[in-house]
């Protein structure tokens, strides 16, 4: 379009294989499932039953069946014996609740249909900006996780609170009389009453101490920060007030340091008054953060550390000591650009590695940056990797005398773990509190049941000066307890943590004002009196020469957390097992990405099987000794050479169903970041679930849209983003005069309109699960999805292309050179990404509605195309004449089918249905349908107080989720709306509109300032 | 030479085709008629001057088609007069016996005839015991003291049995006319003279003071203690055989042609399939197997289609006795109705807002064949549902409740979304325009077909409720589209497949 940049969707499809083009002209790549039903041919040819026998078996069963249905079931309704006063049946309820599980922290709105809740919503009103990532709206499907503990465990055997209180609480006084150590071993909890409670459990049990671990470690910033101001916590960073982002190794879009930063990168990354933020990445594998980037480098982990200490030196002029890295072009080039914006700057580094993080630090300070905030710290990963260390160094001494684990699977994520096991055994007493069982639960002698966060009372401090509190949205399911309240048990304190927790609000956070609004809002911010730290000086010198000491390897080693599962808590949970990785786009596993250049120095490949799946080779990686053996080889582009990343949270089996039982667990290698890897190829192929080949446009290019900050400042929209133009009459005219179709009355009442911004859209699939959740759409699992049957309707397309065009070759003066060579033959080597996300478009004129024979798919006045399940049969013509390929067919019946064992399959986990969403069944189509449930619903509440629909109060379930604003979705008829002002906007596209569909979803182009 | 005499297929054909049609013709004329329309056409013609089964200008009417062949009764009803001229003399007959002669309807077609007729066939209902209270004679007084005790004291009093206050009936014979008299009128006053009885009642009534009634005259008061020295006539009712329903059998003379028509037409049939035309045989089946795809469509349409389900629900309530007798509004029970899509099955609670205080029904209260015996346990029931102690008038503690099992009578398909407050507030539609009169059920019963062909027929008729401001701006421009004055449901969007189907 604008640019004559090739897009490509993976390395296959640039190579122009053969496979890519079948599959592109395909529309459904796997053969219709007979055999599933049929049998093996073998099975069929042998068979005595033969076709006359069939068809009277077809005529019986129908007869029977035709038979059967004249009695209608008969149907009970039971009542509420005392209703509940804010409960109408029928009509959701909204609580505010955070989630705080260890890992993920965010302000929560909650629906609760009949005592239910069904559906996780960010709490927009809320003090802190933590949004609702793919983890958190999936949340809600781990309560309803059917491999839950039930009760508490007393040596694998089941017992009741009061003999387990007995029992913990004789050990521990006998340990606090022998004057060992009782150590709480838990996760990040950030919960003021929480550290009360600890802190007067240490009046009772003075040898009581607290340690903090966090699966994956944000420790050494922790330590970088303490050294510096003396307490131990994370800077907080703005982004929005930065004018150039240079990130080392940081994934701040995904999970770096708890995450939520996409609002505050996301507001300055649309072109304002011809200004927008620039974003430089240095980093290993290809990350959220990355690929959002406008400029991208990749560096080994040991060169990140050089990369991080030369931009200090560049910035500030002086010498530390430091080793030369391939990218060193680029960090002048970025100092230069920070020390240019003045204050509007910031660097931020995921090294781990305090030495490295006291640079990053010095650097924010030379830069005098605006975006760091010192003083309102973040309070959500506060471990310390030291102390973990000590303490199983302690526990195999006999030096602890009881081990109280909380948020924690420390025998799953360890890297130690063998000998935290080894010191367990040597510990008197060993409790751990867990909600399913775990790799740790097994390991201990009482095992304490603890509530979903969605059973549970709470408080969280996210950060310094703002809490949130956490309210039970339904009865506890199982009999369970939380931490708290055996804290109090312990302590021989008869308050119940509700009172104990309101008490500890009213009394140091609320200071006078209301518990009850406190509740209701769910959040509560207290101003922060301090307004400035005072730091201690650091000796620099030594931090970069322990940096410029690090080993560079030939084959380095990279550790990440993916969208999906991140630390692996929530690896029981199907949605999150299903969603596609962002960047890989594959699902129902991990894998080593390896750059294209290793994998062909070392012979592995990747390759795509006729039916459009993925296959790869396995190999045993081993890291300075230890070895996991079997793992996936994934082809990453964009991939540091020299280096190989694998993601945590896959390789879980103890709690898991063995469906979710998936990928490899990389824990063991956590703190062997860097090391140096060997890979041994060995027997076999892996099967991966990768969807981006499949649902291809049948080649149409113009797909997605971009274009650089100087052509959308200097030059005319017609040259960035041009309309399509067709000849009629010999002349040139807009999509709009050479129209085929009869115009749609779309100008009278609501006409919705979707809107998504590719600026701000970081791919980080939160309206994928979303969408799942409101739309109650089906799991497939990994067979399915290898055959193209992913049911998601709503899909992120990821696009890889090449930056390296002649002009910039020339503007870079390698024009002629190795480097030039390289990059033009190799352009997956350093690709630039762009998401996309696809639903159904809702076309004006829609293909699928012409070709339905059944008039199943039909043309609504609002704009919406409807879709009648019960009146579809199932030709699926829609999906062939669809351009958009976002139909989805239900090849199976995927609710209470074992084939298909997943939450649709069992009846706690069917708790989580929509119950206003009809659940599909086998043989019929379905599609995004623009939540006109919720559109209905609006409409209707608006109807009920006697008023027209208020300006952006129509929304769906993506939209709803987006934290960027990316997405927005309103009425084109009320020109208040954003959607309608959109409309015309100069970076206003539409899907492949030279089809001539007129969509109702509109695309803002992506504005790269590079 | 030998010479056939053969009928042509065609001539067979038309033949066919006439005696087929013959014979549907009569078949539809044979049909038993309607009764239901019978009586409301027999009100509107006959009642005038006949009764059913008095004389009284004319003869009574019922059972008349036996007397009298229904082809005469056609003539006489449509033209008695040129009937009488004919010379029939039957006719003449009933003309000399009345003298008066009846006016002729030739408006009614013999369909209608037939109606009425069947309703004048069918026996008059038996009036359930009907004459046995009536013999018993009520004392006025006593009669104005029980409206008066139900107007004032029965929110808190029964005649036997303690609610709120004690038992009634005999008071009079407990304490003395005057203090009675006093008590009544201000109860607080004569406690606080220091009257011993006075201060007793009130402590044994867990220290309430009742309301005063100074309102009440001196001959109130005497005709409320006369009711309460009575107390309520017991009518004995006697559960005679007649009071079960028996099915009636119906007779109807045109039952015998019914099968007479189906005889003949398989007559026809077998008789063609046995003749040696193949022809004949030909027609035949495919008149066969029309009828059988017909009656098996009909079957299938009506798959799903449950008008008229009557379950037997576990707690014989009638909507007849609470919506019908008693005026409750359908919303003070169906609450969730104007907010949600389910209009809600009530739930105990708001069952025993009222039945706390109504622990028995009234003695005539009859609900099928249940009488008050039988429905106070139903009642019964539902304290055992919530744990109600209705003796002493709190709920059990530690009770384990039990919930109650309705059975759905109205079951949409999962696929089809209804909301009732869409209907019911936005719309302002009577439950009953759907549900038909459930206050006249004591059984609720599905009254309408639920079928997509009815939720749409009535989209197509309703206007828009034009009052909702939701609408102003939509209305406007759609009736100018539309070039009307008042849009329907399906203009504005109703007629929608996704509006219900998502």
């Amino acid at each position: 379009m604008a640019s004559n940049k090739k897009y490509w969707t993976s390395a296959a499809e640039l190579k122009n294989s053969s496979i890519v083009e079948k599959l592109s002209k395909t529309e459904f790549v796997g053969e219709i499932p007979t055999d599933a039903f049929l049998g093996d041919k073998e099975t069929l040819e042998t068979s005595s039953t033969s076709r006359r026998d069939f068809l009277k078996y077809v005529g019986f069963t129908t007869a029977a069946a035709s038979l059967a249905a004249c009695e209608g079931p008969v149907i009970k309704t039971i009542p509420y014996l005392n209703k509940p006063n804010d409960i109408i049946p029928g009509v959701a309820d909204y609580y505010a609740t955070a989630m705080a599980d260890g890992y993920d922290f965010a302000n929560v709105l909650v629906k609760v249909r009949e005592g239910r809740p069904i559906k996780i919503n960010p709490n927009k009103e809320a003090t802190s900006d933590n949004g609702t990532s793919a983890r958190v709206q999936a949340s809600v499907l781990s309560l309803y996780d059917n491999n839950r503990l039930k009760s508490a465990l007393n040596n694998k055997k089941a017992i009741n609170y009061t003999d387990f209180d007995r029992e913990v609480i004789s050990k521990l006084d006998q340990v606090s009389a022998s004057e060992k150590k009782i150590v709480f071993l838990t996760g990040t909890m950030a919960s003021p009453s929480t550290d009360k409670l600890l802190a007067e459990f240490k009046v009772k049990y003075p040898t009581a101490e607290h340690v903090v671990y966090d699966a994956v470690s944000e420790s050494a910033a922790a330590d970088a920060y303490e050294a510096i101001y003396g307490t131990r916590a994370l800077p907080n960073y703005d982004f929005s007030k930065a004018d150039v982002i240079v990130s080392i190794g940081a994934d701040f879009l995904g999970d770096w340091q708890g995450g939520g930063y996409e609002k505050g990168y996301a507001a300055n990354r649309v072109p304002k008054h011809g200004k927008m933020s620039k974003h430089i990445q240095f980093e290993t594998n290809m990350s959220l953060t990355g690929a959002n980037a406008d400029q991208r480098f990749a560096l080994k982990p040991s060169e990140q550390k050089f990369a991080l200490v030369n931009l200090y030196n560049a910035i500030t002029g002086q010498g530390l000591a430091s080793k030369a890295t391939p990218q060193d072009a680029a960090i002048k080039k970025a100092a230069t650009q920070l020390k240019a914006a003045n204050g509007k700057a910031v660097v931020v580094t995921g090294i781990q590695d305090k030495s490295a993080q006291l640079i990053a630090m010095a650097i924010n300070d030379a830069l005098q940056s605006q975006a760091v905030d010192l003083v309102n710290t973040k309070n959500i990963r506060k471990g310390n990797d030291a102390k973990v260390a000590q303490l199983i160094t302690e526990m195999n001494a006999g030096n602890v005398g009881a081990v109280i684990i909380n948020q924690a699977n420390p025998v799953y994520t360890l890297a130690q773990s063998k000998e935290f096991v080894a010191g367990l055994k040597k510990v008197k007493l060993t409790v751990a509190f867990a909600m399913t069982p775990t790799e740790t639960t097994k390991e201990v002698q009482f095992v304490n049941a603890t509530p979903h966060y969605l059973e549970s009372w709470g408080d969280v401090s996210i950060t310094k000066g703002t809490y949130s509190l956490m309210q039970p949205t339904i009865n506890k399911l199982f009999d369970t307890r939380q931490f708290q309240e055996a804290l109090l048990a312990w302590t021989g304190n008869p308050t119940s943590y509700y009172n104990y927790l309101k008490n500890t609000w009213n009394t140091d956070i609320l200071k006078g004002q209301s518990w009850n609004t406190a509740l209701h809002n769910g959040t509560f911010k207290v101003a922060n009196e301090e307004t400035t730290v005072t730091p201690n000086t650091v000796d620099l010198n030594v931090a970069a020469s322990a940096l410029a000491k690090t080993k560079t390897n030939a084959l380095e080693l990279a550790i990440y957390t993916k969208v999906g599962l991140g630390d692996g808590q929530q690896a029981n949970n199907p949605w999150l097992q299903e969603l596609p990785d962002p960047i890989t786009r594959t699902s129902w596993d991990n894998y080593l990405l390896v750059s294209r250049a290793d994998a062909e120095a070392k012979g592995l490949k990747n390759w795509t099987v006729d039916n459009g799946a993925l296959n790869g080779d396995l190999v045993d990686v081993t890291v300075d000794g230890v070895t996991i053996k079997n793992v996936p080889v994934y082809i990453q582009p964009g991939q540091a050479k020299g280096t190989v990343a694998l993601a945590l949270g896959y390789g879980r089996t103890e709690g898991m169903q063995k469906e979710m039982q998936t990928g490899v667990n990389a824990y063991p290698l956590v703190n062997k970041v860097g090391g140096n890897v060997t890979i041994t190829k060995v027997a076999g192929e892996h099967q991966f679930a990768c969807v981006q080949l499949q649902h291809t446009m049948m080649g149409r290019d113009e797909i997605v849209n971009e274009t650089s900050l100087a052509d959308f400042i200097n030059k005319k929209k017609e040259e960035y983003n041009p309309s399509p133009k067709f000849s009629l009459d010999h002349k040139e005219v807009s999509v709009a005069e050479t129209d085929l179709w009869e115009k749609f009355d779309d100008t009278i009442g609501p006409h919705f309109n979707l809107s998504i911004d590719l600026a701000t859209c970081t791919g980080c699939a939160a309206c994928v699960v979303a969408c799942h959740a409101e739309n109650n759409v089906p799991v497939v699992g990994k067979k399915e999805i290898r055959v193209s049957r992913d049911m998601h309707w709503l899909r992120i397309d990821r696009y890889y292309t090449s930056e390296m065009t002649k002009e910039k070759g020339e503007e870079e003066g390698i024009v002629g050179s190795g480097k030039y060579f390289e990059a033009q033959t190799h352009p997956e080597d350093q690709p630039e990404v762009s998401f996309q996300p696809v639903m159904c478009q809702h076309c004006n004129h829609a293909p699928c509605e012409t070709v339905c024979p059944v008039a199943a798919t039909s043309h609504g006045r609002q704009g919406q195309n409807q879709m009648a399940y019960n009146r579809c049969v199932g030709t699926r013509y829609c999906a062939n004449n669809c351009p958009y390929r976002v139909r989805r067919f239900n090849w199976f019946q995927y609710a209470q089918n074992s084939e298909f064992n997943f939450n649709m399959n069992n009846d706690l986990g069917r708790m989580v249905l929509n119950p206003d969403v009809v659940v599909r069944s086998r043989g019929v189509m379905e599609k995004c349908s623009m939540c006109i449930q919720m559109t209905q619903a609006t409409i209707l509440k608006a109807k009920k107080e006697n008023r027209p629909v208020n300006v952006g109060e129509f929304e769906t379930a993506c939209t709803n989720a987006c934290s960027t604003g990316a997405m927005s979705f309103g009425d084109v008829n009320n020109e208040e709306e954003k959607v309608a002002k959109l409309q015309d906007d100069n970076r206003t596209f539409r899907l492949l509109e030279f089809v001539g569909t007129k969509p109702n979803v509109i695309y803002q182009l992506k504005v790269r300032n590079a | 030479m030998k010479i056939v005499n053969q009928h042509s297929p065609i001539q067979q054909l038309t033949k066919l085709t006439f005696v087929l049609l013959f014979i549907f013709s009569t078949s539809l004329f044979a049909q038993q008629g309607d009764a239901a329309n019978g009586k409301k056409l027999f009100k509107a013609n006959c009642a005038a001057c006949h009764k059913l089964d008095k004389k009284v200008l004319g003869p009574p009417l019922k059972g008349v088609s036996e007397k009298r062949d229904r082809k005469w009764l056609y003539s006489w009803i449509k033209n008695s007069a040129e009937f009488i001229k004919s010379g029939d003399a039957d006719a003449k007959a009933i003309f000399e016996e009345f003298k008066i002669p009846m006016t002729p309807f030739p408006q009614l077609s013999n369909k209608d005839i037939d109606d009425i007729l069947a309703y004048t066939d069918d026996k008059p209902a038996k009036k359930a015991a009907s004459g046995a209270g009536a013999s018993t004679k009520v004392d006025p007084k006593v009669k104005l003291g029980k409206k008066l005790f139900k107007a004032n004291c029965a929110a808190c009093h029964k005649m036997e049995g303690k609610l709120v206050g004690p038992g009634l009936k005999g008071v009079t014979e407990r304490r003395e006319k005057e203090w009675l008299h006093a008590w009544i009128k201000d109860n607080n006053a004569l406690r606080k003279s220091g009257d011993a009885i006075a201060k007793q009642v009130f402590e044994e009534n867990g220290k309430m003071p009742m309301t005063p009634f100074p309102q009440l005259s001196d001959d109130d008061i005497d005709a409320l203690l006369a009711y309460f020295k009575v107390g309520d006539v017991k009518k004995v009712v006697k559960n005679t055989a007649g009071v079960n329903t028996t099915k009636k059998e119906k007779k109807s003379s045109g039952a015998w042609m019914n099968w007479v028509v189906i005889l003949v037409i398989l007559g026809l049939l077998i008789w063609m399939f046995l003749s040696k035309v193949t022809f004949l045989k030909i027609i035949a089946t495919v008149f066969l197997l029309l009828v059988g795809a017909y009656f098996t469509f009909d079957w299938l349409m009506g798959i799903g289609v449950d008008q008229g389900y009557q379950p037997i629900q576990p707690i014989a309530f009638s909507h007849k006795i609470h919506a019908g007798d008693n005026k409750i509004d359908c919303q003070y029970c169906h609450s969730s109705a104007k907010h949600s899509k389910t209009s809600g099955v009530p739930t105990a609670n708001v069952c025993m807002n009222c039945h706390k205080s109504i622990s028995e029904v009234a003695d005539d209260t009859r609900v099928g064949a249940l009488g008050k015996e039988q429905l106070d346990k139903e009642i019964q029931k539902i304290y055992n549902a919530v744990g109600w102690d209705s003796d002493n008038m709190k709920y059990k503690e530690n009770y384990k409740p039990i919930p109650i099992k309705w059975i759905r009578v109205h079951n949409l398909p999962d696929f089809a979304y209804y909301n009732h407050s869409q209907h019911v507030t936005v719309a302002g539609i009577k439950c009953q325009k759907c549900h038909g009169p459930v206050e006249k059920m004591d059984e609720m019963k599905q009254h309408s077909p639920l079928t997509m062909r009815w939720c749409l027929d009535c989209h197509k008729a309703t206007d828009v409720n034009l009052d909702n401001k939701y609408y102003a701006k939509i209305h406007k421009q759609l009736s100018e589209k539309y070039g009307v004055e008042k849009v329907t449901i399906a203009q504005l969007g109703g007629k929608e497949c996704g509006k219900c189907h998502y």
